[in-house]
């Protein structure tokens, strides 16, 4: 049987920088409306996680972010039947694209003992930075994804570049 | 010693820490703005209960300490402290007291249960696991 192109609906939707408290409502939002669809705890906890790596994630580096409106950071979230889609985009500054493509191409190529080994790793050897990251946020996002983060890169200037993510957590494979 | 004790906020857990009791609980939600500035000062009290109560017990018996851990959410940061925090009651169980390290997670909650189990991993020493 060939794929089958599954339409999605779009749940939720954030253009433009973010507060902390903007992070907290996305997130009550995203539990009140996946509650409302019946999903289980593990599912929820589970976009709740990768929501809140990402968001934070994007609300800690939005001082250096490039101040083109069509480059702003975005955020949406999408069901179809069998999965929910994280989509996740920001700028970077392009010195920090080759680090990031090898933290994304390695989680990538764990499986979930991987993952597991990585962020026992990292936790037990790195430092916190000021900023509060721990290195430990796309290990955790690829940990309870259980899928491969998909991204895409494209240069904006030759001082930034425009990611953007995409999370997907399956809804038929969990307890 | 005098206890420590922070009321839970949206974003920060409640702590209570009971030296008298030797009861230990951090319970809730934790994902602060500053996760520095909220849990350094948790490490620095350890630190003081170290110096200031656990050294000063030269009993041959010494006290069984009662770590609770009853989170319903961490993010990634505050993983990395809450580790911290066991490490030291590692350190104090490495002094000759016992500890007890019970993590409670709601049931079906594989995520709460599944990072409790890792943490356990990571510091090599069994965790109560207790579903409400």
């Amino acid at each position: 049987m060939g794929e089958v192109e599954v339409a999605s609906e779009e749940l939720l939707r954030h253009f433009g920088p973010l507060s902390y408290e903007e992070i907290g409502f996305l997130l009550n939002k995203m539990a009140a409306l996946l509650d409302k669809r019946g999903m289980n705890i593990t599912i929820r906890k589970k976009v709740y996680a990768a929501m809140v790596e990402s968001l934070e994630n994007i609300y800690k580096h939005q001082d250096h972010i490039s101040d083109d409106v069509a480059y702003l950071p975005k955020f949406s979230l999408l069901v179809n039947a069998q999965s929910l889609s994280l989509f996740i985009s920001n700028s970077i500054l392009n010195h920090k694209v080759n680090l990031l493509k090898s933290k994304l191409d390695k989680v990538n190529s764990l499986d979930k003992d991987g993952l597991k080994d990585l962020y026992k790793n990292t936790i037990l050897s790195g430092n916190v930075s000021p900023k509060g990251g721990a290195g430990l946020g796309i290990i955790n996002i690829a940990k309870v994804s259980e899928n491969k983060i998909n991204y895409t890169f494209t240069a904006i200037n030759d001082k930034y570049s425009y990611f953007t993510l995409n999370v997907l957590i399956s809804l038929n494979n969990t307890k | 010693m005098d206890s420590l004790n922070i009321e839970p906020t949206e974003f920060t857990p409640r702590i209570n820490f009971d030296p008298e009791n030797n009861l230990f609980e951090i319970s809730g939600f934790s994902r602060p703005e500053n996760v520095i500035g909220f849990f350094r000062p948790i490490l620095k009290w350890l630190d003081e209960y170290s110096d200031s109560v656990l050294s000063r017990n030269i009993d041959f018996n010494k006290s069984l300490l009662t770590v609770n851990l009853r989170m319903t959410y961490f993010n990634s940061a505050s993983s990395k402290f809450i580790l911290d925090i066991l490490l030291e009651f590692m350190k104090y169980h490495s002094r000759g007291n016992e500890i007890l390290i019970n993590w409670y997670y709601e049931e079906g909650d594989d995520e709460i249960q599944e990072s409790g189990e890792e943490i356990s991993d990571m510091l090599g020493y069994p965790f109560d696991f207790i579903p409400y």
